[in-house]
């Protein structure tokens, strides 16, 4: 029997390192991602689909970011597919990278394999404003984007092929309506509006939340509810400021210039804004933790939660 | 008899359990109708509850695509369900194959020990029988109760072969019965190899059963046979018999021989840590050594099977194989590594312990330190992250994105060239503890023309196989630009042959030490430090020869231990003993080493689990049919991290109970 128990306690340790691993493998590669982040026909918008659902990465590197080289290095494409379109008697280098999503094997560049797959097809399946981002964020390696260039081959871009996926539900019965009611209610500490905007109602804290079920997805809110720090939106990282009294502060930054920085503190659930002076800070660094809290799991009954969530997913 | 009543009441019990599941899953279905009934009669009359039931009646039927399991979600329940089946079928699978291979070489040296570790492996085998049996069954029910859109999909497309498979199933549960329980019948003369026959009967069927259910698998990966817009089912055998499906039988016959090894040489360890007795410490420690020997046996070519399923997985699917190795999964591979590397370290370790108890061993010991060096050297690079995320300051201060040295460690051209010769010294390894107690050997010629005849064909069939593949790298249609760098690899294959070439006269002429040193080097030089740089070469000026590169490297890896495994045969046979093996004299420390190798490759198994099913991201069948259920997304690493270790806990957990019940029936002869 002790030989088994030792057995035993032996086996769980090899089992808590690997768990140890996994963690801390998901921390090192940047975790679940969450797929948030900008939307609509940008390159902020494109670069997010050429590194994540787009995996274009995978083949493609830029620069030194990305190590594939099963495609082509993209750093200055877009100067390359001018004189590309030259050379095929194209118009200019943006019908050069339509013509080469559209149709791969169009151009396949001396030295690759026909390798690459059409995007708006199975299984990657872009969208066509997808591609339109990521051609608008293509134009930008060796170029300036034009988005509205962009916008006139539309309809030469095919739509996605497969159908539609159906939408996403929780897993138990929820009220939106309960939902709306804990993103409002002031009565409780758990107050949505309390930093986020909805509609014109609340306060411009955290990000404006208006809409918010047209452009993110299901994970992605329970995510950033969940855990907070996961992804921080640009302009809402927290910042950590000392002054040279020795005086710490935690807050959102305002607003920054040569002659004052202002932040917003919380100050027991009451955002107040500070102005510094430059010769009063002896230290100021970007947090890695959202300022919003991240106990939403113990404030919330799992209802309550989803709640919230499909509210917000009805924001379009 | 007492053995067929335990059997009995195990399965009974198994039985019993299932059905309590069913039911409670019934209750629940059957109450949601309740509920509507009961409302119905709370609302009044006669008359009312006949319009209520009229209205009741024309509620439209709407066929159900998702559930979930008492608000669990699906996926989480048939992850679980699945890997744990996966589990002990492998090693309900992998164990009848070596059973039936050490009866036999009992039968033929008339050596009982094997036959008496045959049939007690037997033993576990049948216990763990129903338990596999019985997971399968709730495998079936969640998939149907929880899929029913996807399965009725996959049984439009597979049901003749679904029958086919229960077929199998009755064939696999007769021979293992018939098998198990005609061991004293058939225990002499003619009996014995029909005996023999029987186990190997099992094993058709067995495998027959896995290659059925690997096509369900692979066809969700690598859908053949079907309209990919419609679904319409063009060609059956083609779904059948899809792109995936062989690479995979392959990889997972070789990987469930390892496993079951594995487990057996855990289940040694604990009995062995256990025993009260010198003869059951020294009887559990040859049940370790053999489970160890089989494990490492079948894990030496596993990393080369891994490489085929990868690059057919390319090959079916650029994208897949893309998320595989350069997107979302390419983190895996690293824990992949970690975990291999672990089982690499323990299996040596367990067998440099082995050696502490064979006399003249420590002729040898002052080697093992080196070769652990090369060990743990191949494990960090194999393990080392190409594109480590660096912060801003640190790129700064590198001045570029990749830290100057661990980038080159990172690349595939790197990891292949360590796991090439990690496998080389663990191969050499295994040869230190063949000869441990070997003194002066046989000239060659003393072995007969039986051996010359051997040797000759060993080298004739891998020289064959190489020419083969030199041929056909030769036919390759390339541009003119690519094909010069093509040309290293074919001159790479030449040497190689005429090192085997050279091995095998030197070998006739009693040199073979001298012979195996000679394609060590050759092997190592070329598959390891030249390929190595070269790997280099190819990345930056012709990529797509890398693909031809990795098999090449692996060809020659193959032929040099297979020519050398022969060459060691007949150069210790016969050969003067130094000293005996004292069984049971092995530390206790060492049985660690096997409990490792077991939880690794459990946990490893669960690992490629989540890896081959989660290539398919969002689809069940890659391709064609969308999975749109709330589950469908990947789940980080930490996740999964969880989740494995639930599955291995619970697997490992399972495996003790079974073998614990096993051995309640009376108390093994021993025979060592």
């Amino acid at each position: 029997m002790k030989s088994f128990l030792k057995s035993a306690v032996f086996t769980l340790c090899i089992l808590g390192f690997f768990v140890f691993v996994c963690m801390y493998v998901t921390g090192l590669s940047g975790g679940g991602g969450g797929g948030g982040g900008a939307t609509g026909i940008n390159p902020e918008a494109g670069e997010k689909i050429y590194w994540g659902d787009g995996q274009c990465h995978t083949c493609h590197s830029i620069g030194t970011s990305g190590s594939a080289t099963r495609g082509p290095n993209q750093e200055g494409l877009a100067a390359r597919a001018e004189e590309r379109a030259k050379e095929a008697g194209l118009s200019s280098g943006l019908e050069y990278l339509v013509e080469s999503i559209v149709n791969p094997s169009a151009f396949v560049v001396e030295g690759y394999d026909n390798i690459m797959p059409k995007v708006y097809d199975a299984p990657i399946m872009l969208d066509r404003e997808q591609i339109q981002a990521v051609l608008t964020y293509l134009q930008t390696l060796g170029g300036e984007s034009n988005i509205e260039a962009v916008a006139k081959f539309a309809e030469k871009i095919p739509e996605a092929s497969g159908e539609a996926v159906a939408p996403w539900l929780p897993p138990i019965d929820v009220d939106i309506k309960e939902g709306e009611l804990v993103f409002f209610d002031e009565s409780r500490g758990v107050t949505c509006s309390k930093c986020h905007v909805l509609n014109g109602k609340g306060s411009k804290v955290g990000p404006d939340l208006t809409g918010i079920g047209a452009v993110q997805t299901p994970e992605y809110l329970i995510e950033s509810v969940l855990k907070p720090s996961e992804i921080i939106v640009k302009g809402f990282e927290t910042m950590y400021l000392m002054t040279t009294e020795g005086m710490a502060y935690n807050g959102l930054l305002v607003s920054q210039d040569e002659d004052e920085i202002v932040l917003m503190v919380d100050e027991d659930g009451v955002m107040e804004e500070y102005v510094f002076y430059p010769d009063e800070i002896a230290q100021m660094q970007k947090q890695e933790v959202s300022i919003m809290p991240g106990n939403f799991r113990d404030m919330l009954t799992t209802k309550e939660f989803y709640g919230v969530i499909m509210f917000l997913l009805s924001q379009k | 008899m007492n053995s067929k009543k335990l059997n009995f009441k195990i399965v009974f019990t198994i039985f019993l359990a299932l059905f309590l599941v069913a039911l409670t899953v019934n209750t629940g279905m059957a109450e949601e109708g309740a509920e509507e009934t009961v409302a119905v009669e709370a609302s009044g009359d006669a008359g009312e509850v006949a319009e209520a039931e009229e209205e009741v009646a024309s509620v439209p039927y709407e066929e159900a695509e998702y559930r979930n399991f008492f608000g669990i979600d699906g996926r989480l329940i048939v992850w679980i369900i699945s890997q744990l089946h996966l589990l002990f079928a492998a090693f309900v699978l992998a164990v009848p194959l070596f059973v039936v291979i050490i009866e036999a070489i009992g039968a033929k040296s008339n050596q009982i020990k094997f036959d008496n570790l045959a049939r007690e492996l037997t033993k576990l085998l049948s216990t763990a029988f129903a338990t596999t049996a019985a997971l399968g069954g709730l495998l079936a029910f969640a998939l149907y109760g929880l899929y029913p859109g996807f399965m009725r999909y996959m049984t439009d497309v597979f049901h003749p072969y679904m029958f086919v498979y229960a077929l199998c199933f009755f064939g696999e549960v007769f021979f293992l019965y018939a098998y198990y329980y005609s061991w004293d019948l058939l225990r002499t003369g003619t009996g014995k190899w029909v005996h023999v026959f029987l186990g190997v009967m099992l094993n058709v069927f067995g495998t027959t059963l896995m290659m059925l259910a690997n096509s369900w698998a692979t066809f969700m990966m690598a859908p053949a046979g079907i309209d990919m817009k419609t679904g319409a089912i063009l060609d059956r055998g083609a779904a059948f018999h899809n792109f995936l499906w062989m690479p995979v039988n392959i990889h997972r016959i070789i990987a469930n021989v390892a496993f079951g090894g594995f487990v057996v040489g855990a289940y040694a360890a604990v009995k062995f840590m256990g025993s009260k007795t010198e003869e059951d410490k020294a009887h559990y420690d040859w049940m370790g050594y053999i489970g160890n020997f089989i494990g490492l046996a079948a894990f030496i070519p596993l990393p080369f099977a891994g490489y085929y399923l990868g690059r057919e997985i390319y090959s079916a699917s650029p994208v897949m194989g893309n998320i595989m190795m350069g997107g979302a999964f390419s983190w895996t591979f690293i824990i992949q590594a970690i975990l291999i590397g672990m089982m690499f370290v323990g299996g040596n370790y367990y067998l440099w312990n082995g050696m502490a108890r064979i006399k003249g061993a420590e002729r040898y010991t002052p080697y093992i330190k080196y070769i652990n060096i090369v060990i743990f050297f191949c494990f960090a690079v194999w393990l080392t992250p190409h594109n480590l995320p660096l912060s801003g300051e640190e790129r700064a201060l590198i001045g570029e994105q990749y830290h100057p040295f661990s980038k080159f460690f990172g690349v595939m051209a790197a990891k292949n060239a360590v796991v090439n010769l990690l496998i080389l010294s663990t191969f050499f390894s295994f040869l230190l503890y063949r000869r441990a107690n070997k003194g002066q050997t046989m000239p060659f010629k003393s072995h007969g023309n039986g051996a010359k005849i051997t040797m000759v064909f060993t080298v004739g069939i891998t020289i064959a196989y190489l020419a083969w593949y030199a041929m056909g790298l030769k036919g390759q249609d390339l541009s003119e630009v690519v094909k010069p760098y093509m040309s290293p690899l074919l001159t790479c294959i030449t040497i190689q042959i005429i090192a085997l070439i050279c091995a095998l006269f030197l070998t006739l002429a009693n040199k073979g030490k001298l012979a195996q040193t000679l394609l060590f080097v050759v092997a190592a030089s070329i598959s390891v430090v030249y390929f190595w740089y070269y790997g280099f070469v190819l990345m930056e000026k012709a990529n797509m020869v890398l693909r031809f590169l990795s098999v090449t490297q692996v060809s020659i890896v193959i032929s040099t231990l297979i020519v050398n495994t022969v060459i060691d045969v007949f150069l210790f046979k016969n050969a003067k003993e130094v000293g005996g093996i004292q069984w049971g004299k092995i530390p206790n420390r060492a049985q660690y080493a096997l409990l490792l190798l077991c939880v690794a490759i459990v946990t490893l198994m669960g690992l490629m689990g989540f890896i081959r099913s989660g290539l398919r991201m969002n689809w069940h069948v890659y391709g064609f049919m969308q999975d749109k259920s709330a589950g469908a997304f990947t789940p980080s690493i930490a996740y999964m991290g969880w989740v494995v270790s639930l599955i291995v806990f619970l697997f490992l957990a399972i495996v003790a109970i079974v073998f614990w019940l096993g051995s309640l029936y009376g108390r093994k002869e021993k025979h060592v």
